[in-house]
């Protein structure tokens, strides 16, 4: 990963350069999430019609998730990058035997600052986002724990079909959308 | 009962290309991040694309930082009458304070502050109303006016001008704060009038006050600027958001906190290693401060060219503080020989004290002697033979426990390592609410009865006042009072007595039986109370005003106010207040009409802008003055609020200067680069601009013994009792209700995150307690001491602890509390901490009520208690409520 060199403010001779997390933490630019070089698939950002509702999309099956290991997916868009987990505790929305397997979507509801690769296993929580530090509690909706998302992380709707488990809608509005599915609310 | 979890919405209309944007900044705390609010009728929507929208952004994307609107930012309001759709939004175009649109979970949902029938902003008061029968009960504003002038009449014809008392804001925007100290301190002429957070209109941070440097001295600038930032009572990331999430983490300084709480913002320091955590004792900073100095002192640390050029000379000192024998701060409170010193004398007392040496620092401090020692290296040692540009931050974990001492050695510490007039390296205050106060003058301190030994001039202490019965008519603008002073319970039980505990209550809305009552009331030792609020306040409002008076607020009407780097902005209205309500200016204009204050022409106000003309010329002399704009303004023929209206969030930092006739903002105060020699037009050249606030312009090291008995022997007093199994039971804001508790009770998701008060507990202490997170536990003090005589000093040891308990001054009270608790290691052990001003968990009830008789200002962390369960919470298994997570996840 490259520092990107950036002049910050002229009469600073001291701090003339940033490195690219500073960068992002400076705040004053847009930076497409694909051109940041984030884990995983690079993300063409298109404007893409909506959907009239919610689809139901297989994402994964309780056998296969091990506790505390995340899962990566997109719901209900291509660029709508979530994680599927295992707690290991009850979670409000938690389906499978325990009630413990969550699914949230990965942008900060801040300022879309990217949660990829945060979940803290022992604190059922994910975070703290590298823009301005906000953590959340997977175990209570993707609650704010500390910090300045203004909703609680969108929680993918789950539903459990034998071993298979099943997207079926998001609660709340994902970084970057004006609205969900075409269908206003 | 329970409650039905509150699920965002997952879509928001998009303001169509058309939408009307009004400029205005946050509401709550003291950055004031600027915002934009965009109002179109309800019915229209724009479209996703960029160029079908006001947000000129196409809907959806994945750009970070880009534009969008979050649930908890849109609302439908009221204008002229008619709903209409708004978003308030951070401003993507600011470039001061908050570039690019950045902002915190408060400013964040400010939209839902708004008031809409349809959400839980319905329970804003709408009508004036008089408490009949126990009832409030709807009037008109005429009523509700002409009653209260006639007790008021009454009172101050009977009792003198110092039994009608006035509690307020401070912050609460310029045109408010004038028109209230116009009206109790020029027109009514009282001493009595007390802001939001102290029992009286003293200083703050004392100490940096009498030291020369003002308290918002810096820019936001300075703290990216510094190489080390000394954080003292402070985690900005937690009460200054973007502070330090847009001029602290983006810089590549090293942040030394000095705080029990490990916070996100230290934790996050640390883990980027760039922070230490100082876990201290509270209260003893003033220790740390002085082994700091002395292992700088004893390795030669000193910036030496600063202290030669800046510091003052035992001749400039002893022309009193440097400010000459002039009605000043320091020559009410000086104890001569204590505190005053110049750099050999302060050095001499340094190397002196033993509470400096580092083993006895570290044991009282509870902080290891290498942190410190390494410490005192980070701040001051030259490196390549330079001095680290560090800037000194303090707040309240700092000044308010305690209050002088803390902040005299605070501010010495910072002048030795050179620091306080130049970029990046400044002494400052981080701030706590925005700096909205304009006032009017007068106040005939002549009529308080208060004195400092030596018949010397002391602060009115209104809560000593209203527990001693002599207050006979309270007007409370916009605070809890009670939950926020200390010795909540004391405070809140004689409040009660005093109203709606006496037998003469408001029977009928007849005008002369009200009067007839009320009278009997203040006759018969009662007072008579006025609660103007947005909301409800508890219990002020809902249990003891006789008269309850709708406000409105931010957003409600033009209004003005700086931040804490001194920046004025205009809060633009932008939609109708609920029912009745009215600024307090406009009721404050209403009582002054009543009362016959009129006659002269005075408070002949049309509009918001009157007053911020008219307050203009009160602020000349400070550092607030925006008198050059209005002036600017005039000269223009357009009205000061219009022509601030143009600068939009950017604003302009006070004190505004002139120069080839363009206004000119002042980044920050006592750097000498500020002395352009000739004056312009209606400018005002204060030497605070370029030397430090003294008569010579030159700082004052001030020595802070830690045995003063003025401190020790009421730190002594109130310590946990380990026969009793106390601990500490400190008291702070939390990030995400920081100040905006009154609107975040409102704000569903907010509520939602803290439904109720907490108390974080160390692991050890929850555990021989047998505490589990999710827990109601119960802490108790019962000894909660509470001065209730001897407003007067004569001799140096009457104001005193151990004197005014054995003369009797002191009442021994008990005071209680019921919180959740949450076990984690994030606090010290042996501290406990739980939210401050919960109306319904007041955290304060354990704290006590004799304040430092340097200042007048209360002890405020230094409450203690026994801390036992109760029972368990619906948090415990309740999982859409409440998070009872640690706070420093990194």
């Amino acid at each position: 990963m490259t520092e990107k060199m950036i002049p910050l403010h002229a009469d600073q001779d001291e701090h003339l350069c940033m490195s690219r997390r500073q960068f992002l933490l400076a705040g004053g630019a847009m930076v497409t999430l694909a051109a940041i070089g984030l884990p995983g698939e690079v993300w063409a950002a298109p404007l893409h019609a909506l959907k009239a509702s919610y689809p139901r999309t297989k994402i994964g099956s309780l056998s296969a998730l091990k506790k505390g290991v995340p899962i990566d997916f997109a719901y209900p868009y291509p660029n709508v990058q979530n994680i599927l987990v295992k707690l290991g505790t009850k979670a409000g929305g938690g389906v499978g035997a325990d009630m413990d397997v969550v699914a949230f979507n990965q942008q900060c509801p801040h300022m879309g600052g990217p949660l990829q690769g945060s979940y803290k296993d022992a604190f059922q929580a994910i975070g703290p986002c590298p823009l301005h530090l906000t953590t959340f509690d997977l175990t209570r909706h993707g609650m704010v724990i500390s910090g300045h998302a203004t909703e609680s992380l969108p929680q993918i709707v789950l539903e459990v079909q034998g071993d298979d488990i099943y997207a079926v809608g998001v609660q709340g509005l994902v970084y970057g959308y004006s609205a969900m599915t075409a269908k206003k609310a | 009962m329970k409650k039905v979890r509150h699920i965002e919405t997952d879509h928001i209309p998009l303001p169509p290309k058309d939408a009307e944007v009004f400029t205005t900044a946050c509401d709550y705390c003291t950055v004031a991040c600027g915002y934009k609010v965009y109002r179109w009728p309800v019915g229209k929507e724009g479209g996703s694309k960029a160029s079908q929208n006001a947000l000129k952004s196409d809907f959806p994307h994945q750009n970070m930082l880009g534009a969008w609107v979050s649930p908890a930012q849109y609302n439908v309001v009221s204008h002229k009458g008619k709903p209409h759709n708004v978003i308030v939004v951070p401003d993507k175009d600011a470039t001061v304070v908050n570039n690019g649109g950045n902002h915190s979970i408060r400013g964040g949902t400010l939209g839902q502050k708004c008031f809409n029938p349809n959400t839980k902003t319905r329970e804003r008061l709408q009508q004036p109303m008089i408490r009949v029968n126990g009832k409030l009960t709807p009037v008109s504003w005429d009523l509700a006016t002409e009653a209260m002038a006639d007790i008021s009449k009454y009172v101050l014809a009977k009792y003198g001008e110092h039994s009608w008392a006035v509690k307020m804001y401070s912050y609460q925007y310029f045109e408010n704060t004038y028109a209230i100290t116009k009206l109790a301190m020029t027109s009514v002429g009282t001493p009595a009038v007390a802001p939001h957070d102290k029992a009286s209109g003293t200083n703050d941070a004392t100490g940096l006050d009498d030291a020369g440097i003002d308290s918002f001295s810096s820019c936001y600038e300075d703290w990216q600027m510094a190489d080390v930032a000394f954080l003292s009572g402070v985690d900005p990331y937690e009460t200054k958001t973007t502070l330090f999430t847009q001029w602290m983490m983006p810089g590549g300084a090293k942040m030394i906190f000095v705080t029990p709480h490990k916070t996100m913002g230290v934790a996050w320091a640390e883990a980027n290693n760039r922070g230490m955590w100082l876990p201290i004792n509270i209260g003893t900073d003033s220790v740390l401060h002085n082994a700091l100095a002395r292992i700088i002192i004893e390795n030669n640390w000193q910036d030496q060219e600063f202290i030669d050029k800046w510091i003052a000379k035992p001749w400039e000192v002893d022309s009193g503080y440097g400010r000459g024998t002039r009605n000043t701060g320091w020559q009410w409170r000086t104890t001569w020989g204590t505190w005053q010193s110049d750099w050999e004398d302060y050095k001499k007392f340094i190397l002196a004290q033993e509470e400096s040496k580092l083993d006895v620092a570290a044991q009282i401090t509870g902080i290891p002697a290498e942190k410190i020692r390494l410490a005192a290296e980070w701040i001051a040692k030259p490196v390549n033979g330079k001095h680290p540009k560090t800037s000194f931050m303090c707040e309240k974990g700092n000044y308010w426990s305690n209050n002088y001492m803390n902040t005299t050695s605070f501010a010495a510490l910072g002048l030795i390592c050179g620091s306080g007039n130049r970029p990046g390296r400044m002494i400052s205050r981080g701030g706590g609410h925005q700096r909205g106060w304009m006032g009017a003058g007068g106040g005939s301190g002549w009529l308080n009865p208060e004195k400092h030994p030596g018949r010397r001039k002391k602060s009115f202490n209104l809560d000593r006042w209203l527990m001693a019965g002599e207050v006979k008519f309270a007007w409370v603008f916009g605070t809890t009072w009670v939950a926020a002073m200390m010795a909540s319970d004391a405070i809140g039980a004689r409040m009660k007595e005093l109203t709606n505990g006496s037998p003469h209550q408001i029977a009928s809305l007849d005008r002369s039986a009200i009067f007839e009552t009320l009278k009997k009331r203040v006759d018969a030792g009662g007072m008579v109370m006025v609660d103007s609020d947005i909301y409800p306040c508890e219990p002020v409002g809902t249990e003891f005003a006789d008269f309850v008076l709708p406000a409105a607020t931010w957003g409600e009407d033009d209004l003005t106010r700086c931040n804490s780097e001194r920046r004025l902005r205009l809060y633009a209205k932008f939609y109708d207040a609920p029912g009745e309500a009215k600024p307090d200016w406009w009721a404050v204009m209403k009582f002054a009409e009543k009362m016959g204050y009129t006659a002269d022409g005075s408070y002949n106000w049309k509009s918001s802008n009157d007053i911020f003309e008219e307050a203009a010329r009160f602020g000349r002399g400070g550092v607030l003055n925006y008198q050059p704009l209005v002036a600017k303004a005039k000269e223009m023929g357009v009205k000061g609020h219009e022509l601030l209206r143009t600068m939009g969030t950017t604003g302009i930092q006070t004190p505004i200067r002139v120069r080839d006739g363009k206004l000119v903002g002042t980044k920050r105060l006592h750097d000498p680069s500020n002395n352009w020699g000739e004056m312009e037009d209606s400018e005002v050249q204060r030497h605070f601009l370029y030397g430090f606030n003294t008569f010579t312009g030159k700082a004052i090291l001030l020595k802070s013994p830690w045995k003063f008995p003025g401190w020790i022997q009421f730190y002594e007093a109130v310590k946990p009792r380990a026969e009793k199994n106390e601990i500490w039971v400190t008291n702070g804001r939390i990030n995400e209700t920081w100040q905006s508790a009154f609107d975040d009770r409102r704000k569903p998701y907010l509520d939602q995150r803290w439904p109720d008060n907490f108390i974080i507990i160390h692991p050890n202490d929850a555990k021989k307690r047998g505490i589990e997170s999710g827990d109601w536990v119960e802490i108790v003090n019962d000894a909660v001491y509470v001065q209730t005589g001897q407003p007067q000093g004569v001799l140096d040891a009457d104001l005193t602890f151990n004197q005014l308990m054995k003369d009797g001054h002191i009442k021994t009270t008990v005071g209680k509390f019921k919180a959740v608790a949450i076990v984690s290691d994030e606090i010290k052990e042996g501290i406990a901490k739980s939210n401050f001003n919960t109306p319904q968990s007041m955290a304060n009830a354990v704290v006590s009520a004799v304040p430092d008789p340097m200042t007048n200002n209360y002890r405020y962390k230094l409450g203690r208690g026994t801390l036992t369960k109760v029972g368990e919470s619906e948090y415990k298994t309740d999982l859409t409520r409440m998070s009872l997570k640690q706070r420093h996840i990194v």
